[in-house]
């Protein structure tokens, strides 16, 4: 399946999600991306940028430190959630995703994880 | 202005900039006056999205064309009176190892004091896709060039001494993780001191007898301000799940839960590295001002997380045992529902 079609297969699985790309963190660069809004590549960026800072540090040594390397992270805000997702065996390869509150998380960061896995692995 | 909208504005300037062109259909992207000619080139380069072949040629008939495509240099087709070029100019896609020689060649051909011009020419080639060459932001970041230089009117950044290419950040991978004592190798300091280090303002906390907000539930937590109240509520909602914790600033500073070693680990943590975390949550924010939560962990949904929020004055930084999701997302609603 093709990266977009997975994308788009999510997004209809979790109507609350709002957006989910694949990003390049090691170029900043989202690749494919899939959502019910439009947005702009400015806004892709950024998305990217936030991923990219939210397995940086200070917090990202704290957390080397305490239990081992963070693949996954939650942002939440007033207004949604971000959730970031690295690939274990790819680190730069990511999934990027907006939500609205009222997602199921656990089912969709599993579910999440799996596509995630399958696009690194070019399954 | 939200920092989320810079970029955009800076592209609808920079559309909105007249083009000026010259004979043979070049377009002129910087005048002799013009100081930093290497960010307009760069800036050139990030606006490109679709494939296209730019010839750039200085006044000084200094001339250098590029493969560009997705706002990277796929390849260096050719150069014109720039020595050093063999190595670029060899690749069939340019890598990590070329960005040096290109970072060269791109300050040959865009030099001060010289008129810069630009051709765009279609593709002479396929290419496979966006995922070869070298990111425009990745040159730009060496060179220490913004490439929103419009944003709100601010100058082009002088091109500088280039910093090192080893020096730059790169996605941490986890390599560097030191063979330490988790939660026992810190020392311990009074906690107030921690408000100051993050640029925070440990208020007085409220006397027995001060009236309590009216709206305010009859809980332990009635006399406690909005701030304080927040975070305190949304460590209490996440329950035991949340092994060790304290609050930083604000009126709940000092407040803490959890295994003393832990909580002094924490403690610790935020001495070191106050201002590197308000920045990272900074950049994490999407709007200045909002409340803003950050987990951290190996999946999230097993083993332990690192939780940081943050609310007015107050930061909130925990450790988080087992499932950091669905206990969490609940706590920060009923948080922000007051």
């Amino acid at each position: 399946m093709a990266i977009s079609d997975s994308l788009g297969a999510l997004i209809k699985s979790y109507p609350q999600a709002r957006l989910i790309a694949f990003a390049d963190l090691s170029s900043s660069m989202i690749l494919a991306s899939h959502g019910r809004d439009d947005v702009t590549q400015e806004y892709l960026d950024r998305l990217c940028q936030q991923a990219r800072t939210s397995f940086d540090d200070p917090l990202f040594s704290l957390s080397v430190e305490a239990f081992g390397e963070p693949h996954a992270a939650l942002i939440m805000g007033d207004d949604g959630l971000r959730l970031f997702l690295r690939s274990e065996t790819e680190p730069a390869d990511a999934l990027c995703c907006i939500c609205d509150h009222s997602i199921d998380l656990p089912g969709f960061v599993a579910k999440i994880r799996e596509t995630l896995d399958k696009i690194s692995a070019g399954a | 202005m939200n920092k989320a909208a810079l970029p955009i504005f800076a592209r609808l300037q920079a559309l909105q900039t007249s083009a000026k062109v010259v004979q043979g259909g070049a377009r002129v992207i910087a005048g002799v006056s013009d100081g930093n000619p290497l960010a307009a080139l760069l800036c050139e380069v990030n606006e490109t999205v679709l494939g296209r072949t730019l010839a750039f040629e200085s006044s000084e008939g200094l001339g250098l064309t590029l493969e560009v495509s997705g706002r990277r240099v796929l390849r260096v087709v050719a150069a014109k009176g720039l020595p050093d070029a063999e190595l670029c100019l060899a690749a069939e896609a340019l890598e990590d190892e070329h960005k040096d020689s290109l970072i060269k060649l791109l300050q040959g051909v865009a030099v001060t004091g010289q008129e810069l011009r630009v051709w765009a020419l279609p593709m002479t080639r396929d290419v496979d896709g966006v995922s070869v060459g070298l990111p425009v932001a990745l040159i730009a970041d060496l060179l220490l060039v913004d490439l929103n230089p419009h944003a709100l009117g601010a100058p082009i950044t002088p091109a500088i001494t280039p910093r090192p290419s080893g020096a730059r950040a790169a996605v941490r991978t986890g390599e560097a993780a030191p063979p330490s004592n988790p939660f026992t190798e810190r020392p311990v300091t009074e906690l107030p001191r921690l408000s100051a280090r993050l640029g925070v303002t440990a208020q007085p906390k409220l006397q027995v007898g001060d009236p309590a907000p009216a709206d305010a539930p009859d809980t332990g937590l009635a006399n406690l301000p909005a701030d304080a109240h927040f975070l305190r509520s949304f460590a209490g909602a996440i329950g035991p799940d949340l092994m060790a914790w304290l609050i930083v600033g604000g009126q709940a500073d000092g407040q803490t839960d959890g295994p003393e070693e832990m909580v002094s680990h924490l403690q610790g943590f935020l001495e070191d590295e106050a201002e590197a975390l308000s920045a990272q949550l900074d950049q994490v924010t999407t709007t200045a001002g909002t409340p803003v939560c950050m987990v951290l962990g190996a999946s999230l949904v097993e083993g332990h997380s690192i939780l940081c929020a943050r609310k007015g004055p107050g930061v909130l930084l925990g450790v988080i045992e087992g499932d950091a999701t669905q206990t969490v997302l609940r706590a920060w609603i009923s948080a922000l529902r007051g």
